[in-house]
């Protein structure tokens, strides 16, 4: 064979697809062919241009996409997916009026004198004073960002009910009408994302006993198999003394999604294994 | 979850179940972040486009259609994604040789001097001619799919693979002839034919 018939078969020789005879030619031809050989050498060679792995970070920012995107106000997935189930949505005019663009300039501004205001007097105070005050600032700070919370959990957009979740894990502390807030978007939120972000949020606050029974009380409302499947494994690592009698229950519901239901007979099986 | 074919998967997340899109993911965002690392040799680019390529596809993912096989849109995706980045990036910037990529410490130092000279080489062939070595080498790509990717003949596409190593072998060994009259010491490369098939 010459180097042009060669040329025909050689792309197919480099990807491993030519027959065994055909293969047997072109290695013949390469032998005696340094332009030839020298093309298979070429492309044997790139193997050392080996994989890189992406940044851990990667997934991360997929999920943060999948969130924006799942935000009901910005796609065509209520069109397709089922109805969400209603929402309640409490009237607190004052955070409606928080949230409108007089509401905004007025709290920013508040939010500068506040400042101002404070940092003359901390600087004009003594040690004792100073501690006194940065303590009440915290306090301070610690409430807005309740409110914030609180407020953007009310948002149409499930984007920024995320970040009002995002908002109440800055506290360690929740208060009790933040606390009722997020157990409710874990139990009425349309977008599932929301949902299980809530009950991640939740989930630090394991010591506080209506958070725990609240977490319980959700699994039986919980349409969306991924959640329930979350709430399984949330009750499975608290060791809830109420999760087996409630997880029994559970597995009960008609047309329960067999994944659902193998997950919760897990769940049983290792309660009972450590109660043992 | 693995045995489920892609296009399944897509047809999935067509239907609604956005969040199966996470299986694609796992899949493929490591072959397309290499496709657009050996593309641009720039890490932090070649992640925004994957991220950019995932995010068309949910923004697209009523134009799958049964019967097309995923990775070949999936390509076309990505190729569209690169093609307006490099619009939007620059009218035409050259290609400025910078960090290259990690090198892991058990490499030899001939292998690394050979994969930055491969690198090099790499970025100086033509953009098509790059992309076109780059799908049939490193993506796992069958020349039927690139041709279908690029709407032409499965005959051109091997011409065209073809060309693009002959030109990147020249290029290669330029670098390589003036690597080593810098550097006398350096062992001449790999000039003898496999004696195996390859791959």
């Amino acid at each position: 064979m010459n180097c042009q018939q060669i040329a025909e078969l050689l792309p197919d020789y480099l990807q491993g697809t030519l027959a065994r005879e055909q293969s047997t030619q072109i290695e013949q031809h390469a032998e005696h062919c340094a332009s030839c050989a020298q093309d298979i050498v070429m492309w044997k060679k790139l193997e050392v241009l080996t994989d890189e792995q992406p940044s851990s970070d990667s997934r991360a920012r997929f999920e943060a996409m999948m969130h924006a995107y799942s935000s009901p106000a910005t796609t065509e997935t209520k069109l397709e997916s089922a109805p969400a189930p209603a929402t309640v949505k409490p009237s607190w005019n004052f955070l409606e009026w928080l949230r409108s663009p007089l509401g905004a300039v007025a709290w920013s501004a508040a939010l500068v004198i506040f400042g101002v205001v404070l940092g003359t007097r901390v600087g004009n105070h003594t040690t004792t004073d100073r501690s006194d005050e940065i303590a009440s600032m915290h306090a301070e700070v610690a409430s807005m960002r309740q409110l914030v919370a609180l407020s953007m959990l009310q948002q149409t957009s499930a984007s920024e009910r995320l970040q009002g979740v995002s908002w109440s894990n800055r506290e360690d502390h929740l208060d009790t009408q933040v606390q009722s807030a997020l157990l409710h978007t874990l139990r009425y939120d349309g977008s599932v994302d929301v949902r299980l972000a809530a009950l991640d949020a939740l989930s630090r606050h394991a010591g506080q006993p209506q958070i725990r029974k609240g977490v319980v009380d959700a699994l039986q409302e919980q349409q969306s198999p991924l959640v329930q499947v979350a709430l399984i494994d949330q009750l499975t690592e608290w060791r809830d003394p109420d999760a087996t009698q409630r997880l029994r229950q559970f597995e009960q519901t008609p047309n329960l999604n067999p994944a659902v239901k193998q997950r919760a007979e897990w769940a049983i099986a290792k309660l009972q294994e450590t109660t043992q | 979850m693995n045995s489920v074919p892609d296009e399944d998967v897509m047809l999935q997340v067509r239907n609604g179940e956005v969040q199966m899109l996470g299986v694609l993911f796992d899949r493929y965002q490591a072959p397309l972040f290499n496709f657009y690392s050996k593309m641009t040799k720039d890490r932090t680019v070649s992640e925004d486009l994957v991220q950019e390529v995932f995010l068309r596809i949910l923004r697209y993912r009523q134009t799958f259609r049964p019967g097309t096989q995923f990775r070949t849109w999936m390509y076309q995706i990505a190729r569209n994604t690169r093609l307006d980045q490099v619009r939007k990036v620059r009218p035409e910037t050259p290609f400025v040789a910078e960090p290259i990529a990690p090198i892991s410490l058990s490499d030899s130092a001939q292998r690394q001097q050979e994969s930055m000279l491969l690198q090099h080489a790499l970025m100086q062939l033509p953009e098509d001619k790059r992309e076109i070595l780059v799908l049939s080498r490193f993506q796992e790509l069958k020349y039927e799919d690139i041709a279908r990717l690029l709407g032409c003949e499965v005959g051109a596409v091997k011409v065209r693979v073809h060309r693009a190593l002959q030109q990147l072998r020249e290029i290669y060994l330029g670098l390589e002839s003036a690597g080593r009259s810098q550097d006398p010491r350096r062992s001449p490369g790999d000039s003898v034919p496999p004696s195996r098939r390859v791959q």
